[in-house]
């Protein structure tokens, strides 16, 4: 009877435990569906394809047309596309507006349709900023001045504005409201940092890789200590790798071009050093794998050392010097605490490498440390931001099982 | 002129020129090299650099801080607004390692039993499925993270403080913050623990299940304690990521101003938050302090670390 209860008293525990097991383990997956939810219904109501073509700050540009020949270059075009009820289009200069009400209830006239034809496609800016401008859909027109004729302003609403437009073959001044809350600049940035980082970082790190695993024999004092340091930069946090860029990089890039301050060049040197171990270690892996009868196959029909490694291992590791650039990728893409001391948190629109600028992570954190903070904007870079990472991670895996599946005994890669 | 040619073409293919670039080569890749390893010390270097400024210079007038009760002092005066030079980060440093235990606390039982859950007792389908959730999971950015936290954990805070009386600060607490810290580490902790797992000897295994183990038995008392070395460096590896984060933590913890203060309704702030607030200069002591609080970091993170690795030395011994 004793021993038949202690079996039951065991199951029971048992029973406990693998329930706990069970219910811990279900966090995991609880958490990632939780972020993935949130990000995805509060950011993709603002998702669309415009989002990467508008700028951050909306704008106000007086512009006046671009003259060939003293003359505008009228569009006489029919659209493209059906327009909506309610849009009223010119022939004449290929455009369709619409009446609408801005935030603040106040009537606005708004671009609905642009023909690629049309001379407003590209106009000249009167005033400070760029030359020309592009303009787009749902920028608001505020006002169409003529010569010796009544302004058309857009409390007349759009039709009057056609009309005016249809009635003259040139204008004086067109006042535009450009559509602000666009990622454009950072995109830009994102893949400004992208570029640059990969240039400086891999050069380096697959040369590192290839001196400790071709040039050192795998034991040597040399190259375990070289290695350890190499693998210290793996535990040092992202923060301090941004003091380094502002105290380290941001000076020497200020000294030698014309940058004034921290610049995205800097940004990029400080997340080479960052990236730097990931490609070493991944390049590495790749190339201790390269079977050893391929660089003994290549000495013995008379390759020197410098061609085999060029011409033998560099090719058969390939593939994990990829997974090796697209790791690299995901950490730039993602990184934010070093950018922000290394770049700053200014979300500019007009991005030069030798300016500041925000990448797509840290615009979110600028926005989020802003009062009030942008949930929506935020929620929906962060869903471009996963989707990356996302594609990323597949990309990485399948590139993995192919390069294991390659490799099979006598198979070339 | 076909002279010169051929005699650089016989250059070209001579062993001299293939020595030589041989040579060069090798002399680039060891560049290289020397370069990657330099900058553990280049980073090392410049935070030692500017963060002692503080404390041996006279800060334009401030005075210089001092030292100890930098290091022991809970109130931080900004120099701009107080024109004062006492900073203080005892109460920081305190509360860094606070929020990086609770964090762990939690994220160590649910890391080690996914592990477990995903290396032995799940059927594969399943486990491929979590062990490619807790990969994502480990990829997404910390300031995804930081907006998750700082919209819907910030908010389920809010309401949780407020049902049990208290009147949080919109949720910036410790307890956001924990939980955010957890849920960042938990990837780390159960990949490198299910590795550990993965790797205890079969014949272990067998002998307890021919013993008269029960599979849940052996899972818990034979499986994890052979595993526990690896186990413990997961968890190893999941203070240094709490005690770093940065962008995550600076959104949800309240950027605490003074004091020390061991509630977790209370607001709180970490070394990493409080080198993110608000950087206007980019000299002075405002600016140089940073770098004082970087260097406090990276030597809490390594003083961490070294006690951690003792410990698993001292109980990591397995006697099979």
């Amino acid at each position: 009877m004793l021993k038949f209860n202690r079996r039951h008293w065991q199951r029971f525990k048992d029973g406990v435990l693998q329930f706990f097991t069970f219910t811990l383990s279900s966090v995991t997956l609880v958490t990632l569906s939780a972020i993935v939810i949130f990000v995805f219904q509060t950011g993709a109501p603002l998702l669309n394809l415009d989002l990467f073509n508008y700028d951050y700050t909306s704008n106000t540009y007086i512009s006046e047309p671009i003259l060939v020949n003293g003359e505008v270059e009228l569009c006489n075009c029919a659209p493209t596309r059906l327009l909506d009820e309610g849009v009223n289009y010119s022939e004449k200069w290929g455009v369709g507006l619409s009446d609408d009400e801005d935030v603040l209830g106040k009537p606005v006239v708004i671009i609905d349709y642009i023909h690629q034809n049309s001379p407003l496609v590209t106009l000249k800016n009167k005033g400070f900023g760029p030359e020309t401008f592009r303009l787009l859909d749902e920028f608001y027109i505020r006002r169409i001045a003529f010569f010796d004729q009544p302004s058309a302003l857009d409390i007349f609403g759009s039709q009057f504005m056609i009309d005016m437009l249809d009635a003259n073959d040139t204008f004086r001044e067109l006042e535009v409201i450009t559509k602000g809350g666009g990622i454009r600049g950072s995109v830009i940035t994102t893949l400004w940092l992208i570029l640059l980082t990969l240039i400086m970082a891999l050069p380096i790190g697959i040369a590192a890789a290839i001196y400790l695993n071709e040039y050192v024999s795998k034991n040597s004092v040399i190259a375990r200590y070289l290695r350890q340091f190499i693998e210290l930069l793996t535990g040092v946090p992202s923060i301090i790798y941004g003091l380094m860029g502002l105290a380290f990089f941001a000076p020497f890039i200020a000294n030698i071009t014309e940058a004034t301050g921290p610049s995205i060049l800097s940004g990029a040197m400080t997340l080479a050093v960052i990236v730097l171990p990931l490609i070493i270690r991944t390049t590495e892996e790749s190339l201790k794998v390269v079977p050893n009868e391929y660089r003994q196959a290549a000495f013995a029909l008379g390759a020197s050392k410098t061609q085999t490694v060029f011409k033998t291992i560099i090719p058969s590791a390939l593939p994990g010097i990829l997974s090796a650039t697209l790791l690299s990728i995901g950490r730039i893409v993602g990184e934010s605490a070093a950018l922000i001391f290394a770049i700053g948190v200014i979300i500019k629109d007009e991005i030069s490498i030798f300016g500041q600028s925000t990448s797509l992570a840290v615009h979110i954190y600028a926005m989020m440390t802003d009062e009030p903070a942008n949930i929506e904007l935020s929620a929906t870079i962060s869903l471009i931001i996963l989707a990356i990472v996302l594609f990323l991670n597949i990309f990485i895996k399948l590139l993995t099982r192919r390069m294991i599946n390659k490799r099979l005994p006598g198979g070339m890669i | 002129m076909t002279k010169t040619l051929q005699s650089l073409k016989q250059f070209i293919y001579s062993n001299r020129a293939r020595w030589l670039v041989d040579q060069s080569f090798f002399a680039i890749f060891l560049l290289a090299t020397l370069l990657s390893s330099s900058f553990i010390f280049i980073v090392v270097g410049v935070i030692f650099q500017r963060g002692i400024t503080p404390f041996v210079t006279d800060n334009f007038g401030l005075g210089p801080v001092n030292l100890w009760s930098f290091l022991t002092g809970d109130i931080y005066l900004t120099g701009s607004t107080f024109y004062s030079s006492q900073y203080e980060i005892g109460y920081l440093i305190v509360s860094t390692l606070f929020n990086a235990v609770l964090a762990l606390l939690i994220a160590f039982p649910v890391g080690v039993a996914t592990a477990l859950f995903i290396a032995k007792i799940a059927p594969k389908w399943l486990a491929n499925i979590l062990r490619t959730v807790v990969e994502i999971l480990s990829s997404i950015p910390s300031i995804v993270f930081g907006l998750f936290g700082a919209v819907l954990i910030l908010d389920q805070v809010y309401l949780f403080t407020e049902s049990l009386g208290f009147q949080s600060r919109a949720g910036l607490s410790v307890l956001s913050t924990v939980l955010l810290l957890a849920m960042m580490i938990i990837p780390t902790i159960t990949a490198i623990s299910e590795v550990a797992i993965r790797s205890v000897d079969q014949s272990i295994e067998q002998g307890a299940l021919a013993l008269g183990a029960t599979t849940t038995q052996k899972n818990f008392k034979v499986v994890l304690s052979s595993a526990k070395s690896g186990i413990f460096s997961s968890a190893i590896l999941g203070v240094g990521r709490a005690l770093g984060e940065a962008t995550a933590v600076s959104l949800v913890s309240g950027s605490r101003f003074s004091g020390y203060s061991f509630n977790i309704f209370d607001t709180t702030a970490t070394l990493t938050s409080k080198m993110l607030e608000g950087m206007k200069e980019t000299q002075g002591v405002d600016y140089s302090i940073r770098f004082s609080i970087g260097l406090v970091l990276m030597v809490v993170i390594l003083l961490t670390n070294f006690g951690l690795n003792f410990i698993k030395r001292s109980i990591g011994r397995v006697e099979v």
